[in-house]
């Protein structure tokens, strides 16, 4: 069997609180297949969201180790973190974060600039890869000028215009209605899965997670459950917008409940 | 980050916050132009110093005498081993930093014009130095070589001739100068003061002595200006010294010439030696330098470095405290810059964190915000420099504030291109000193963070 992509092993992210002691992740080990859509599944403040900025270097973990492409993570510097990301690394985020005073063009040339490409390179391939998501009638848009879904589709360009190995996904869809979920979604799902990159994406939908390879089930910091279906759900069925989802788990909206170390 | 890249995106974050960026650079603007302002009324200061005293005599010439009995050291010496002739002044030439050396013959004499007459210095001096006047003639020329002797009149000389009748100097008197016509009267000059003299008011023997020979010699030229205008050649007569040298031979032969030295037994010496010799340097920062090595070799020398570098030394205090005020204005800028700056990264948290999170260097993020800062800095320094360069030219031509504090055509206010060069660079330098806290600050944002800050 091949080398897995990522391996996380024994992870634990502790936070205090005052006098408090709070797990977010208490002792987490699982890997992932280089070419998987991986979905991490939790409910809010289950600690799936720390795991994924741990995987992507933002935060450092307790103890434990992360391994990507036989590197370790966890003991990285900021600036190797940075350029770790910059190589390898391509990032979704649920409100998308474009630079608001950039065209679709400029936002998804960024990660580029800051790789140093040459200005008429990086353009051809930041139009090349708008088309791929379907923007190519909206290049010179501002964000402000786009819907929901097409920001977000500017967002997996930026995320995906490096050819990164692999693609992080913080709720992608979080922000977006059901039709334009499913097609955020399946998007992702072709481009990724056509140039075997692998991704992890977080997510508080069950039905959404489903459309994984491997779903990893995550809760109070601990994996509880973890599903592997290579291929993944593909009939796009109708999407229920209901609270309770086919996992069964019920999903409390709102904002996670984050110590912020940094304040 | 290609630097080019770099560039760019801080002036396009710099254009995103118009009027920011703009009351932020008119800080700096205020505060380069009153550096830039008040330093050049120091240097125009400074230059209507010099030139004044460029006008009393060289500034970089030292003026060298035999010692007599005791150097400048108040060391005993031997007189004769300091007279000065052609030998020692190669040995001058031969010092470092010296140009040239311009030997002098300096001769009492009494020159009568009809019923004026004037007791005067004549300056018996070398070709190459009557030359370098021909520029500064209004009459006559420069006499060729061999000519004989002939005469050259300081502008200023008129006020000291006398009217031999009622002993008066008119000029003092009446402020109004003998009307002399250097060039078509005939002047009589006489070397022999002391038998002038004698023979007018009697000897002290009391034994009638003949009238000393006079000559009739031309004038070949006057220095340009009235009796208004003063330059360093305005209160002298001078000749060529070859020439002065042959007519002082033959008047005095076998006799002591007044003013030259003796020997022990008081018999003249068969050489003519120069009154002095006036030594002049390449720049006028190696004039105490040399002087101090004449002075050393046992003979006295004399220069305007002394009073100059006193005088300078003040000025630069001046200077340096005009500076000084001018660049509180431009901490106060810097203040600004920081403030700005600082806004900006507050304003710019999240941007920050997302260029962090997508590939950013952290490197690249503090050259994001110096760069800007340098900007700031930069074009503020240059519209200071453009306004300075303007309030300069109002005070120097509208106002003629220099023609009104120093003489005609002295500017009040000098900037140099040096200056604006520095005071651009000064800017750009403080700006992103400015800048570089707040720049720190960008770069050690935590990436998480700054993407949850909304």
């Amino acid at each position: 069997m091949e080398k897995p992509v990522i391996q996380v092993k024994n992870l634990y992210k502790i936070y205090r609180i005052g006098e408090n002691k709070v797990r977010a992740l208490n002792g987490v080990d699982f890997t992932i297949q280089k070419g998987e859509f991986c979905c991490i599944v939790g409910t809010s403040g289950s600690g799936k969201s720390t795991l994924l900025n741990m995987m992507a270097g933002l935060e450092p973990p307790t103890k434990g180790e992360i391994i990507i492409g036989g590197e370790h993570i966890e003991r990285k510097n900021e600036s190797k973190l940075v350029l770790f990301r910059q190589a390898h690394v391509g990032f979704i985020f649920q409100s998308y974060n474009l630079m608001p005073n950039m065209t679709a063009v400029e936002n998804v040339a960024m990660p580029l600039t800051f790789q140093g490409v040459p200005k008429d390179i990086r353009e051809r391939k930041a139009i090349k890869m708008l088309k791929t998501v379907g923007l190519g009638k909206f290049l010179d848009h501002k964000p402000g000028q786009m819907s929901g879904g097409q920001q977000q589709r500017v967002g997996i360009a930026r995320a995906l215009v490096v050819e990164p190995e692999i693609v992080f996904a913080d709720e992608p869809t979080g922000n977006l209605d059901s039709n334009t979920t499913l097609e955020v979604l399946n998007l992702m799902r072709k481009i990724v899965h056509e140039k075997k990159q692998t991704m992890i994406m977080v997510t508080h939908d069950n039905y959404l997670a489903s459309f994984g390879d491997k779903v990893i089930h995550i809760r109070d910091g601990k994996i509880i459950k973890i599903d592997e279906h290579p291929g993944g759900r593909t009939e796009n069925t109708e999407y229920e917008n209901t609270d309770i989802y086919p996992g069964g788990t019920l999903a409390v909206p709102g904002e996670e409940i984050r110590p912020d170390e940094n304040s | 980050m290609k630097l080019s890249d770099l560039l760019l995106m801080s002036l396009e974050s710099l254009f995103k916050r118009k009027v920011r960026t703009i009351l932020t650079i008119m800080g700096v603007v205020i505060g380069t132009t009153s550096i830039v302002v008040m330093i050049s009324l120091g240097i125009g200061m400074k230059e209507a110093l010099l030139s004044e005293y460029e006008s009393y005599g060289g500034l970089r010439s030292i003026e060298v005498e035999s010692s007599g009995i005791y150097d400048d050291n108040g060391k005993e010496k031997n007189p004769e081993d300091t007279l000065l002739n052609d030998a020692r002044i190669e040995e001058f030439m031969q010092i470092d930093h010296v140009t040239s050396v311009d030997p002098v013959l300096s001769v009492q004499v009494i020159i009568k014009c009809g019923i004026y007459e004037c007791n005067t210095e004549l300056l018996g001096v070398s070709r190459d130095v009557l030359e370098e006047k021909a520029d500064a003639l209004g009459q006559g020329s420069i006499p060729a070589e061999g000519e004989g002797l002939q005469l050259i009149w300081g502008n200023y000389m008129p006020a000291y001739f006398m009217n031999s009748r009622t002993n008066q100097y008119e000029y003092w008197d009446t402020g109004k100068a003998p009307d002399i016509d250097f060039m078509n009267d005939q002047m009589f000059v006489i070397f022999d003061t002391e038998k002038y003299y004698q023979s007018q008011y009697g000897s002290q023997d009391g034994t009638p002595v003949s009238a000393p020979k006079k000559y009739i010699i031309p004038t070949a030229g006057v220095i340009a200006g009235g009796l208004e205008d003063y330059n360093e050649d305005s209160f002298y007569v001078y000749c060529d010294i070859d020439a002065l040298k042959a007519v002082l031979e033959r008047e005095f032969r076998g006799r002591v010439i007044p003013g030259q030295p003796t020997r022990k037994n008081g018999k003249a010496y068969k050489e003519l030696f120069y009154t002095r010799v006036n030594v002049n340097v390449d720049e006028m920062d190696n004039v105490t330098q040399v002087q101090q090595i004449i002075s050393d070799m046992g003979y006295r020398a004399y220069s305007n470095a002394e009073w100059i570098e006193s005088d300078m030394q003040i000025m630069n205090i001046i200077q340096a405290v005009l500076g000084g005020i001018g660049g509180i204005s431009l901490f106060v800028a810097a203040i600004g810059i920081t403030n700005t700056m600082m806004m900006s990264i507050y304003e710019r948290t999240k941007e920050i964190g997302i260029m962090k999170v997508i590939g950013c260097r952290i490197r690249d993020i503090q050259f994001l915000f110096l760069i800007e800062a340098g900007y700031i800095g930069f074009i503020g320094g240059g519209i200071g420099i453009l306004l300075s360069y303007a309030l300069s030219f109002l005070m120097n031509k509208v106002l003629g504030l220099g023609a009104m504090m120093f003489d005609e055509g002295a500017k009040l206010s000098v900037i140099p291109p040096w200056l604006a060069l520095v005071a651009v660079t000064f800017a750009a330098l403080i700006a992103m000193l400015a800048g570089f806290l707040p720049s720190i600050r960008a770069m050690k944002l935590s990436p998480l963070a700054a993407i949850r800050a909304e």
